[in-house]
């Protein structure tokens, strides 16, 4: 984009696909032109997209600049990754996978980075730990302080990846399989590491009953 | 009990029916017979709810422009990359040995930085200050965390087919980088930088694999080196350190070693 001339005309192009794709038209055909190496529709499919992947991106990570540079590598990649992408599927559940994956990777080093130091402030913080907006809670939420604190103790024992799995699966609704795939994970352990997310989640709020034998 | 089936589901069962993941539909049909097992699905319910879903920090109507203008130049980059890479022959992408100069200089610099930190001097060296030295240290380690950037984008970018590929380059390329990478480590690892000593090891690991490896590679051996570097989102965590000691750079900040922390 070098001249005024071709900038119009890219813009021009750029406002039209943007039309199409407010329609909900033809997002295919604007992955489609990204392959074929146009700019201007990878532009139009982040956009479009962004929002969501930080959403789930924050929600992984539970810190709004980890979020950002989830957000920013998951686009590279998935720019990266086009020529793998099957027309047939959804961009948007392939690109959340991808950000599902980069987030992973995030929270592992961090981890590392954790290893035998205590967590800092940022757990205060943590949107795993804010009160739910509007629908009322159990009434355990009365107490929204100790379930707060057990919580917190909950997720500080999750691995990175039990915590990765259960915010896929307990947030952003994605199914196991799904989680397989964006965590490279074959379908077993994404499953493991689920309920293993949910024993510690239970046994830190303090009623979790052993059923498996006799109700 | 009047549970219709002899079994009560487990756990994990009831978790994987909470999700509508039923592996069959034994466990729904257990559940309309079963008080105990029911009860035993509300309670998991109800500690599933007391974990809150957050709502993200609010972003406007103009995020996604936002984050395409701070990804454009890394596309940009990367295409361009990409059509170096099909014009010109691999051997001949390797930057130029004398960019190796300064990085030789800086290493030194590092080196005398150590020494000047950790064992007192009855007078400290008044040619160059100690902010200068601070300096240099960043953009010598930013340059270095470009070039090996540079390195993994064209080893993950390589080959693609069945024949062999040619990494001479590569592979020089990664030699000259992996001293200076080792005393970066040791420099992040002695500062109390965790973090970055960690990324610097996982990236000393690659480049020492690929240094180590013959001149031409099958597509396989290509796909082992590119799997680790993919797996372990090294790339990724290279480019977030390079981007924080950037940024240091710019503010010219006070802190003696490179780098911050990989995350905040």
């Amino acid at each position: 984009m070098t001249s005024k001339p071709r900038d119009g005309l890219t813009a021009a192009l750029g406002e039209r696909l943007t039309e199409r794709m407010a329609g909900g038209e033809d997002e295919a055909q604007a992955v489609a032109r990204a392959r074929d190496g146009d700019p201007e529709a990878f532009r139009l499919l982040v956009e479009r997209h962004s929002r969501d992947v930080f959403r789930l991106a924050f929600r992984m990570t539970g810190n709004e600049h980890d979020a950002e540079d989830v957000v920013q590598e998951a686009f590279l990649k998935a720019y990266r990754k086009l020529d793998a992408f099957e027309e047939r599927a959804q961009f948007g559940s392939w690109l959340h996978r991808i950000a599902a994956n980069c987030a992973y990777d995030l929270l592992r080093a961090r981890a590392r980075r954790d290893q035998g130091v205590e967590r800092r402030e940022e757990d205060e913080s943590d949107p795993m730990l804010a009160v739910p907006s509007g629908a009322p809670g159990p009434d355990r939420l009365l107490v929204g302080g100790e379930v707060r604190r057990r919580l917190k103790a909950a997720l500080a024992r999750m691995s990175a990846l039990e915590r990765s799995a259960f915010t896929l699966r307990h947030l952003e609704g994605m199914s196991i399989a799904e989680i397989s795939r964006a965590l490279d994970l074959d379908t077993s352990a994404a499953k493991q590491s689920v309920f293993r997310a949910v024993r510690k989640l239970r046994e830190a709020l303090g009623e979790h009953v052993q059923w498996g034998a006799a109700p | 009990m009047g549970s219709g089936s002899l079994t009560h589901p487990t756990e994990d069962e009831l978790v994987l029916h909470h999700w509508g993941e039923d592996d069959g539909p034994e466990v729904a049909r257990h559940l309309q017979d079963c008080a105990d097992c029911r009860a035993a699905l509300a309670a998991l319910r109800r500690d599933l709810q007391a974990v809150p879903v957050p709502d993200p920090p609010h972003r406007g109507e103009d995020y996604g422009r936002h984050v395409w203008l701070r990804l454009q130049p890394r596309l940009a980059a990367e295409a361009r990359a990409r059509r170096v890479g099909r014009l010109r022959p691999f051997r001949a992408r390797r930057p130029s040995s004398r960019l190796f100069v300064p990085l030789a200089v800086a290493a030194a610099l590092v080196l005398a930085f150590l020494v000047g930190r950790h064992w007192p001097h009855p007078a400290p060296p008044a040619a160059i200050s100690q902010a200068a030295r601070e300096r240099i240290l960043l953009v010598a380690v930013g340059d270095h965390l470009e070039r090996s950037e540079m390195l993994l984008v064209e080893l993950v970018n390589a080959g693609g087919g069945d024949k062999p590929v040619d990494i001479s380059s590569e592979r020089q390329w990664a030699q000259e980088l992996v001293g200076a990478n080792r005393l970066y480590r040791q420099t992040a690892m002695r500062a109390g930088e965790p973090g970055v000593a960690s990324v610097l090891d996982e990236l000393e690991r690659v480049l020492v694999e690929v240094a180590h490896r013959p001149s031409s590679l099958s597509a396989g051996e290509l796909g082992q080196i590119q799997h680790r570097i993919e797996s372990r989102g090294l790339l990724f965590h290279v480019r977030v350190i390079e981007t924080q000691v950037r940024e240091k750079e710019k503010e010219g900040t006070q802190t003696p070693v490179p780098g911050g922390k990989v995350v905040s």
